[in-house]
């Protein structure tokens, strides 16, 4: 949490809304996780990490864009992983690295743009960040260096689409709904 | 009674190392260790069982995605990730069976200087945490109302999570401020929170024997 030190830019109402909404993407997730054992128990095995990744790291491209600050993406991540072990995640204590990791992933796209860009770009952007930084982290922590090269490839292609559907197709529908609505021009 | 906030760190380094190392026996070691830590601290046995067959679909999958599809050190690989997925969910278990979210909390912001507005606002947020899981059920069952059902991949869900959010937490934050609360004021603690001594060391020590065991045992 050290990369929100400048409280000046924190409301008590933006840090509310955004552990209001990290908390409804945990429970969303803590259901989630159930398609990913549904998935784990068909010969896709392998592949049930990667095609359900993309869900869990929705929350930051979200907070990101609803909040406009630098480090919104990264907490609102982190806080959903957070509220995701409270409530009982099947990963325990790994919940909540992963959503360090995967904050970060998200952060690093809208951070390339120097926060001055939230739309379609950065989203893209942030896609591609979450899936480099994601994978890099499962190479060690989910034992993929003992893949082979086509494998990797493959994982690896999965993973952006679920990722690019979730965290960006979906975000930008999320996105579309809320700017049609006007509550964020307050 | 250790720290909120050291057990957290504690949980995640150890954790974040066992990551990136591949040793079974440490694994193994850490969960005997997690579960005689958690019945000296008298769990709840329904808690317990809960820590036992909740990693056992992720494991098995962890496992046998390796094993029947991986290359080289695959087999030793794949009793890695069996292992270290039952040792994430029994130290997380150290951590969330013991402590809570409000001690946690507390303690980060008088010993680690966490700004007050987040201290306060995450806490008012997680107190709404039992109101959350009613309002997913609620969203889903207005909707069905309607002749809509709605998955967990559709649109509709998350906006209508985000705008009750955007709701609830102008009425929070206003119910805090008319309480009193004042963003980046000093506060004065009622329940003050300080980390002996004694909590660092024994960390520190923890943290020191799983380096040794790693490095010390003849098994991998």
């Amino acid at each position: 949490m050290q990369t929100t030190k400048k409280s000046s830019g924190w409301h008590l109402r933006d840090v509310i809304m955004l552990t209001l909404i990290a908390i409804f993407f945990g429970f969303i997730f803590w259901i989630w996780a159930f398609a990913y054992d549904a998935v784990a128990a068909t010969p896709l095995k392998p592949f049930a990490n990667d095609i359900t990744l993309g869900a869990w790291i929705m929350a930051g491209p979200l907070a990101g864009y609803l909040l406009r600050k630098a480090g919104a993406s990264f907490l609102g991540e982190f806080l959903a992983a957070f509220a995701e072990m409270i409530i009982g995640s099947q990963w325990g204590v790994s919940t909540l690295l992963s959503g360090l990791i995967q904050g970060i992933g998200g952060e690093l796209g809208f951070a390339l743009t120097g926060y001055k860009k939230w739309n379609s770009f950065s989203l893209v952007l942030s896609t591609l960040t979450s899936t480099i930084v994601t994978f890099g982290y499962d190479l060690y922590a989910s034992g993929y260096t003992s893949y082979s090269l086509g494998m990797l490839i493959t994982l690896f292609i999965i993973r952006f689409l679920s990722i690019g559907f979730f965290g960006g197709v979906l975000v930008a529908a999320i996105t579309k709904l809320i700017d049609k609505s006007g509550i964020l021009n307050r | 009674m250790m720290d909120a906030s050291i057990k957290i760190i504690l949980a995640l380094l150890i954790s974040l190392e066992i990551s990136f190392t591949t040793s079974i026996s440490l694994n193994i070691a850490l969960i005997v260790c997690a579960i005689i830590y958690l019945l000296c601290k008298r769990v709840n046995w329904k808690l317990m069982l809960y820590s036992i067959f909740l990693p056992i679909l992720p494991a098995f999958g962890s496992w046998s995605s390796l094993y029947f599809y991986g290359t080289g050190d695959h087999i030793h690989m794949s009793f890695v990730l069996l292992t270290r997925i039952f040792a994430y969910i029994w130290i997380g278990s150290c951590f969330t069976f013991t402590t809570d979210i409000d001690k946690l909390l507390k303690s980060l912001e008088q010993n680690f200087r966490l700004p007050s507005t987040f201290v306060y606002g995450v806490l008012a947020a997680f107190n709404f945490l039992p109101r959350i899981a009613q309002e997913v059920k609620i969203i889903r069952l207005a909707a069905r109302m309607r002749g809509e059902i709605l998955h967990f991949y559709s649109p509709q869900i998350f906006f209508k999570a985000i705008l009750t959010s955007l709701n609830w937490s102008n009425n929070l934050a206003q119910a805090m401020r008319s309480h009193g609360f004042a963003e980046g004021a000093t506060r004065t603690h009622y329940h003050v929170i300080k980390i002996p001594i004694w909590n660092w060391f024994v960390a520190l020590v923890i943290f020191i024997a799983v380096q040794i065991f790693l490095f010390m045992s003849p098994f991998h």
